[in-house]
């Protein structure tokens, strides 16, 4: 398929189109009632560790099977018709390899199983892409992990795919395989492919994805450009618990400060302080306690979901 | 699925592995000679050869063990590795995927139980080191008999561990225990459990297959078209939940 033609097809229908999908295990909720679109072009799958990302991953790839919910990739239901992966590459979180390979020997056995004929041309160009043409006679066992996973990333590419999913894909990787890194998803972006990019650390993505999921606690807690998320979610007011040992000296201090809005002492003598910036409160309570000689107790946000995304998002 | 075929007879055919197999299946061929040179000249019965060596070792032993130790390899260790994604996501169907494990282990199992039970009926059945005494009627007959059973009941066996590899990282106590204690004990108390037993099966086959070298097993053999359509639908039965339950897994 062109570029071109794969451009049309996405007017047709989203590459990834998750629909009310929910994951559990037992009574663990792994992923809760998530839908989304992905088109063509970089998107990131992101949020902090345990967020989910890569269960859902794991069944946007087929890997998973979701427990409510539809999934399907290029119009089709992902599970179901193995034929489908002629046009889909996934990396996975997984690191394990056939240890018994070389790189090289690793990448043509994916490319065999893709169907490709020949495959050596395919199996070059793989190894090429990932710059480890001089490594790859060697067995796989002898490879450091960044050196794996970018053997893992040319068997997802040897068959040319339209759709890449990949899970972590940078993790053990140096600074300049980073950027090599993203020189290359841009170039395949801008062949009109779709990259769905799962990563616990924004800076990975953030220079390359155009939009970004964002999850938390099993949920998509935003998705969209990354600068309007950021920006709604400076827009949305914070509620953090101060426990300390003078409650109503801590109150005074902190009512003083712009970033706060509202303090509410509790019956328990505990403060409900409500910001819009969390991040500078976070830097006031305690030179506030020191300043007041106030022992603080606790400190502890009161909107889980919404402070594990504003602290992901202001962390990064 | 040449690839997935080639793939597995690698990780199957570990120096390992083929020692222990190699062991395995020359024990019955130590058997047999032994059996076959204390024998004196006036011994008539062929009992120490069907019960000793073709029963209890071949059949009880051998062969469900080699089995065992090869077909719980073949998705246990993908599993275990969590390599396994590395096939499913790929366009190859389930189908062919457990076809072509199967297969591995059935092109290196076979002819180690094969030979070891062909080779041992003729050293041991034929009198041929220097023993007086013919254990067995005809050499041909006897052998084809015992060589087609062995063939059949192996693949009956890697078929059904092959399943249990793929539903529990613990396939390999768990299949012992099926052999030691469902084939093995229940079945020498329950004459019915012959016919769910795959140890059941491959002698019914032997016997029915050549009745006058075999006429021992009679009192304890299930009719021979009951063990060949068994041994049929336990490996065909296998196969195909193999490939459900790849189908329908969360791939680790």
């Amino acid at each position: 398929m062109t570029s071109a033609e794969m451009a049309r097809a996405a007017v047709r229908e989203p590459s990834i189109d998750v629909d009310s999908v929910s994951k559990w295990f037992g009574s663990v909720v792994a992923v809760n009632d998530v839908s989304l679109q992905v088109q063509p072009g970089i998107t990131g799958l992101l949020g902090p560790n345990g967020a989910g990302k890569t269960t859902l991953l794991r069944m946007i790839s087929g890997l998973a099977k979701p427990s409510e919910g539809s999934i399907k990739l290029l119009g089709q239901p992902v599970r179901g018709d193995p034929e489908l992966y002629r046009r889909v590459g996934v990396m996975t979180e997984q690191e394990a390899v056939y240890g018994l390979f070389s790189g090289r020997e690793f990448v043509a056995f994916s490319a065999r199983l893709y169907g490709l004929d020949p495959v050596g041309p395919a199996v070059d160009k793989a190894i090429a892409l990932v710059g480890m043409m001089e490594a790859s006679d060697r067995p796989l066992r002898t490879y450091s992990r960044g050196m794996r996973q970018r053997m893992r990333l040319a068997t997802a590419l040897v068959h040319e795919p339209e759709l890449l999913l990949l899970d972590e894909p940078l993790s053990g990787t140096d600074p300049r395989q980073r950027l090599e890194f993203q020189h290359l998803m841009l170039e395949l972006a801008g062949e009109g492919r779709t990259i769905l990019i799962s990563s616990h650390i924004l800076e990975e993505v953030e220079t390359l994805a155009d939009n970004i999921l964002l999850m938390v606690s099993g949920k998509l807690a935003a998705s969209g450009d990354f600068h309007a998320i950021r920006a709604k979610l400076d827009e949305q007011p914070y509620n953090v618990r101060v426990v300390s040992s003078d409650a109503r000296a801590m109150a005074s201090a902190l009512i003083g400060l712009d970033t706060v809005d509202s303090v509410t002492v509790n019956d328990d003598e505990a403060l409900v302080v409500l910001s819009r910036n969390v991040e500078a409160l976070q830097r006031s309570i305690p030179h506030i306690a020191k300043q007041q000689r106030i022992r603080l107790l606790r400190v502890e946000p009161l909107d889980e979901s919404l402070e594990s995304v504003f602290g992901y998002l202001v962390e990064a | 699925m040449a690839a997935i075929f080639r793939l597995s007879i690698k990780q199957l055919a570990g120096p390992r592995r083929l020692l222990l197999l190699l062991l395995l299946a020359a024990l019955p061929i130590g058997l047999a000679v032994l059996v076959s040179l204390t024998l004196g000249e006036d011994e008539t019965s062929n009992e120490e050869f069907v019960d000793g060596l073709l029963d209890g070792l071949l059949v009880a032993g051998v062969m469900p063990i080699i089995s065992l130790v090869l077909a719980t390899a073949l998705f246990g260790n993908e599993v275990e590795d969590r390599t396994l994604s590395y096939l499913v996501l790929r366009p190859v169907s389930r189908y062919q995927i457990v076809l072509a494990k199967l297969g591995a282990a059935l092109v290196i199992g076979v002819p180690l139980v094969v030979l070891s039970g062909v080779i041992a009926t003729w050293l041991g059945g034929s009198g041929v080191l220097g023993s007086k005494v013919v254990l067995l009627g005809n050499d041909a007959v006897a052998i084809a008999a015992v060589g087609i059973a062995l063939l059949l009941g192996f693949a009956a066996y890697t078929a059904l561990f092959t399943w249990a590899g793929l539903m529990s990282t613990k396939a390999l106590p768990y299949a012992l225990v099926y052999v030691v204690l469902w084939e093995g004990v229940v079945s020498s108390f329950l004459g019915g459990i012959r016919y769910l037993s795959v140890r059941g099966y491959t002698l019914g086959l032997v016997h029915g297959l050549d009745e006058r070298s075999f006429g021992e097993l009679a009192d304890r053999v299930i009719e021979f078209p009951a063990a060949l359509v068994g041994v049929v639908a336990v490996t065909a039965g296998f196969f195909l939940l193999t490939v459900k339950r790849l189908h329908d897994m969360d791939v680790p």
